[in-house]
Order: C-alpha cells, then sequence, then structure tokens
C-alpha cells in the first residue's frame, strides 16, 4: 500500500493524483471525525466548523499577512483547536440528540461569521489564489507534501486512541455512568476528544485551502459537515482505518457521478446515507467483519 | 409587527418539529425540507389552478396536505424500519433526507427563484401606528394562532390528544395499555409534516420560494424548539415570539450579527436550562 502510494506520481497522470490528494485529505477529516463519532460515540454535525477554521487560518495568514506556508499550517489546527475548546465547553455538556444539534449551531455561526464578516473573508466571494509557494505548486509536489503531513497525523490520531486516554474515552461511550465510577471524568475526556477532533479537522481544512487555492464559506456550511459523517459511515464506523478507506469509496464515487450527471451527486450522497442506515448499518467495512453498530466493543485496527 | 408574524410563521414550523420529537424521539432535521416543499407546491398549485379569487386559498389547503403524504411515506417507509436502533441513527437518516429532497426540488422546480403572488385582496398594505403593513401579514397573525388554538383543543379536550401527550410521557406504558403506538407514531408524524407543509405555504407569498430555504427555516426552528423545550407545546410559541422578534429587531440594531445573537440566546438557554424553558429534564 505504502509503495502503490509513493510511486503512483511515477505511472499516475495528474488527476489522478489531485484525486489521490482529495482522498487523503478528506480521509483524515473523516478519521478526525470518527475519533468522536466511533470511538468518543459523540455525533457532531458541525465539523465543518473547524475544518473551515482551518482553512481559513492558513489562507487568511499566507493572503494577509505574508507567512510562510509551514506556519501557516502549523497556525490552523491552533486555531481549530481553540474554537472547538470554546464550542465543546459547552457541547459536551449535553448528550446524544443536543449534542448533535448544538454543534450544528456552533458551526452555523460560523458559517454566518464567514459570511458577513467580508471585509476579513471576503464573504460570499472567499479568498482567492491562496496558493502554496512554487517549489510545491506541481501536483505531484503536493501530493507528497500532502501525504507526508495525513501520515504523521493518522499516526498520531492511531497513537491517542491507542493510548489510555483513548481506552477511557471508549470506556466512555459504553457506559459513561461506569466510567464515572471508576474515576474517569467524563466531561474533561470528552472535551479533550472534542478538541483533538477539531484540532485534526483544522490541519484537513489548511491542507485542503492550499490544494484548492482558495477558500469558500462553504467550507463551514452543514452539507460541508455531511461529509465526514458519511465517509466514515461508508468505511464504518467501528474501525480505525474505516473512514480511509470510505474516503476512497466515497471520492471515487463522486468522481463518477459528478462526472456525469453533477445535479444527481447530493441526492446519491444522502441516498448512501439513508440505505447504509437503513440496510448496512456497520458500513461496507463492516460486510467484510460483520460487525454491528455498537454491539460489540471497538476492535483495534 | 412583522415580527410577531415571522413568529408565527416560525411557530407552526416549530411547533410540528416538536409534535414529532416529544412522541417519537426523532429530532426530525428533514422537517425544514418539507417546509420547503410546502412553498414550493404553493407555487404549483398557484399556477395550475384557475386565475380565480379561490384559487390561493385552494392550493392553501392542498399543499400542506401534500408536505403531510410525504412525510406519511418517509415515515413509513424509512423510519418506521430504524426505531429500535440508536436514536443517533434516526438523526443522521433525516439528515440524509434533507439532501435528498433538496436534490429532487431542484430536480421538479429547477434552480431559479419561484414567487406566489399575495391573493389580491391581501396585496395592499393598511395603515398601523401610522406605518404601512402589509395587509397578508395580517392574515398570518390571525391564521397562525388560531391554528394554535385549535392545537390547543386537540391535545387537551380530545381523545388523541390525550394519547399524544400521554405517548411524549411515557410510550412504553401506553403501548403496554393497550394504544397502538406505531399508528400513533405515523399520525403525528404525518400530523407535524402538515403542520412544517402548512407553514411553508402560508409563507410562501411573503419570501422568495428558493433552494436554501430549508437550511434557514430549520436552524431557527430549532433554535425555537431549543429554547422553548423540546417536545412542549406551549414552548415553542413562546420561543418562535421571542426568536421572531429577536430577529427582527436583530436586524435594525446590530444588521451582521443577529443570527449570532439567536445563537447566543440559546446556547445561554442550553447552558442554563438545557431542556429548555418549558421542557422536561430527560429528554
Amino acid at each position: 500500500m505504502g509503495v502503490a502510494l509513493a510511486v503512483a506520481p511515477l505511472v499516475l497522470p495528474s488527476f489522478f493524483l489531485q484525486l489521490l490528494t482529495e482522498i487523503a485529505i478528506i480521509g483524515l477529516f473523516a478519521t478526525a471525525f470518527n475519533l468522536l463519532m466511533g470511538f468518543g460515540g459523540m455525533v457532531s454535525f458541525g465539523h465543518a466548523a473547524y475544518f473551515a477554521l482551518g482553512a481559513y487560518t492558513a489562507a487568511l495568514l499566507v493572503k494577509r499577512a505574508g507567512v510562510p506556508l509551514l506556519a501557516a499550517l502549523a497556525a490552523a489546527p491552533l486555531v481549530a483547536a481553540a474554537g472547538a475548546l470554546l464550542f465543546g465547553f459547552f457541547i459536551v455538556r449535553l448528550s446524544h440528540t443536543y449534542f448533535a444539534m448544538l454543534s450544528l449551531a456552533f458551526a452555523q455561526i460560523v458559517f454566518t461569521v464567514i459570511f458577513k464578516w467580508k471585509a476579513l473573508t471576503g464573504g460570499d466571494d472567499g479568498l482567492l489564489d491562496v496558493w502554496p509557494p512554487t517549489f510545491l505548486k506541481s501536483p505531484a509536489a503536493y501530493y507528497y507534501f500532502t501525504l507526508v503531513i495525513v501520515g504523521l497525523c493518522i499516526l498520531a490520531l492511531h497513537a491517542i486512541v491507542d493510548s489510555p486516554f483513548g481506552y477511557a474515552l471508549k470506556a466512555v461511550r459504553e457506559n459513561p455512568r461506569r466510567a464515572r465510577y471508576i474515576g474517569i471524568d467524563v466531561r474533561r475526556h470528552q472535551l479533550a476528544a472534542f478538541v483533538i477532533s477539531g484540532a485534526f479537522s483544522g490541519v484537513a481544512g489548511s491542507l485542503f485551502a492550499f490544494y484548492n487555492g482558495s477558500v469558500f464559506p462553504d467550507f463551514a456550511y452543514f452539507t460541508k459537515s455531511f461529509e465526514p459523517l458519511v465517509v466514515a459511515l461508508l468505511g464504518g464506523v467501528q474501525s480505525f482505518f474505516g473512514p480511509l478507506a470510505g474516503a476512497f469509496g466515497f471520492k471515487i464515487l463522486e468522481w463518477l457521478i459528478s462526472r456525469q450527471w453533477p445535479v444527481y451527486w447530493p441526492l446519491v450522497l444522502g441516498g448512501i446515507v439513508v440505505v447504509v442506515i437503513v440496510v448496512l448499518p456497520s458500513g461496507f467495512v463492516g460486510l467484510v467483519g460483520g460487525r454491528r453498530w455498537r454491539r460489540q466493543p471497538a476492535v483495534k485496527a | 409587527m412583522s415580527g410577531l408574524s415571522v413568529g408565527m410563521l416560525l411557530f407552526l414550523v416549530s411547533v410540528g418539529m416538536s409534535l414529532i420529537f416529544g412522541v417519537t424521539r426523532i429530532v426530525n432535521l428533514a422537517h425544514g425540507a418539507f417546509y420547503m416543499v410546502g412553498a414550493y407546491l404553493m407555487v404549483t398549485l398557484v399556477e395550475l389552478l384557475p386565475d380565480r379569487p379561490w384559487a390561493f386559498w385552494v392550493a392553501l389547503l392542498l399543499a400542506p396536505v401534500g408536505v403531510a403524504v410525504l412525510g406519511g411515506v418517509v415515515e413509513v417507509g424509512l423510519l418506521r424500519l430504524i426505531y429500535r436502533r440508536d436514536p443517533l441513527l434516526q438523526l443522521i437518516l433525516t439528515f440524509g433526507l434533507i439532501l435528498v429532497i433538496g436534490t429532487l426540488v431542484l430536480l421538479v422546480w429547477g434552480p431559479d427563484n419561484k414567487s406566489v403572488p399575495r391573493p389580491d385582496a391581501l396585496a395592499g398594505s393598511v395603515k398601523i401606528f401610522g406605518q404601512p403593513f402589509p395587509s397578508y401579514y395580517l392574515l398570518v397573525l390571525v391564521l397562525a394562532p388560531l391554528v394554535a388554538v385549535a392545537l390547543w383543543l386537540l391535545f387537551y379536550r380530545t381523545r388523541w390528544g390525550m394519547l399524544v401527550r400521554a405517548a411524549t410521557v411515557d410510550r412504553e406504558m401506553l403501548g403496554a395499555l393497550g394504544v397502538n403506538v406505531a399508528a400513533l407514531y405515523t399520525q403525528v408524524f404525518v400530523f407535524g409534516s402538515w403542520l412544517a407543509g402548512f407553514g411553508g405555504a402560508l409563507a410562501a407569498p411573503t419570501v422568495a420560494v428558493a433552494l436554501g430555504m430549508d437550511g434557514d427555516v430549520l436552524t431557527t426552528a430549532f433554535v425555537v424548539v431549543v429554547i422553548g423545550g423540546l417536545g412542549s407545546f406551549a414552548g415553542s410559541f413562546i420561543g418562535a415570539l421571542l426568536v421572531g422578534l429577536l430577529q427582527s429587531f436583530g436586524i435594525l440594531i446590530f444588521p451582521a450579527v443577529s443570527i449570532v445573537l439567536l445563537f447566543a440566546l440559546m446556547a445561554v438557554v442550553l447552558i442554563v436550562r438545557p431542556w429548555g424553558l418549558l421542557g422536561r429534564p430527560d429528554a
């Protein structure tokens, strides 16, 4: 797998390299999201907010302040994490349905602020010409660059899931009350997971900003929050690598369908969700493993 | 005054959402989409019906019925299959329906904004306190409270309403007492969808009927029910009035941040009383 990804630029035309770059970015976004959903049992409907915070932070720093790319990329997760800390402080106080709805509400605030604050963010027009420096401009160079950063982030997330913190988080998901009895501070763990997840979503957003060359308020819109959810559902939320596999399936499907019938893409996207939920609750990866939603403890990937 | 009528329209949408949640414990995220379908059906019906004074009123009756049918199909065809599973799956499913319905509306009605002409009798404006006020808004101000009174009578003076209230308190006990809870779920979902459709149809002449109106109304209705308390009838009424007034005054005072004001109010309510002003804990 690693070798195949490494030699890909030698054999594939640049279009597919861009597709792979997008897959890596959304794979990271969905994996970060799934730290909450799969391992923490918390479904956020507003993760686009942290993706957008990362994207806008990086784009604004490079464009308005002339900060070098790497520094901008480093700042993005910090701002996203700060946003996640601020909102998460309130969100983790609620459970299940209310959790999802409040996260959606905060994301709508972020969207509105970006949309209305024309002087800073460009409003509806977005920020254009946000390109990386010349040595990263070719699709192959940016592909390698993305692959390295996404790879490092995935390793870090995997280490987090595998750490005592990760196991405590799973305990909170399975039974918050019992977790509290054995001395786990439930809210603090949930908030920490929320902030970590937001920070990595911010990394994904900043990588996407330079890949895309521009940022738009849509990045924070609720349909964007839907993407990591669908990707994670497609790949299976119970496994760590499920969302990465889901990202492959998702992007390739999107490419196949929106090339021919762009109008139908949201229909297919929504249709997939409906079908997966009604028919295949553990995602397509679950088809192979035969695991059921929330019935068995998460298995180490 | 216009804040009041906006609040009244919001009430129609959010009370349906709140009702569905109270009984089925599903937050129907597609509720805004139902509202949008109601408005678009209104567009089509007004176009199709002959150009007579009664056409508008017939359309206003029929459009919500179409939405109610749609709600029935969704409940029986999809939601019923997953009631026993994790509630989050139901939430995600209705989220998926937003995309499906949104695309179908785009395919059927096209991307252009539509408008519904106000009926001739209400096309003008009247002076209230020296300010011109569109007379159509008066219709909203009359109809929506009428619906509110009708709802109150329905919930507190009929057997069906009693069952609905019982279901919001303890569904299992109601089932154990021999009530067909599955049928009640369908009825409530259909009725809630009808309310969303009615809100959409009634709002159609006051707004541009456009794609994306579902997201706007969903977030506002959501703020209303969270502030008022999910599953609380009176809470929806008070929440809708508060939000409607806050929105129209907010636009006058801080145009750019009026929506932030709204969510800030909601965040405060959630922090102080997570179950809403008039809701019950443990929702």
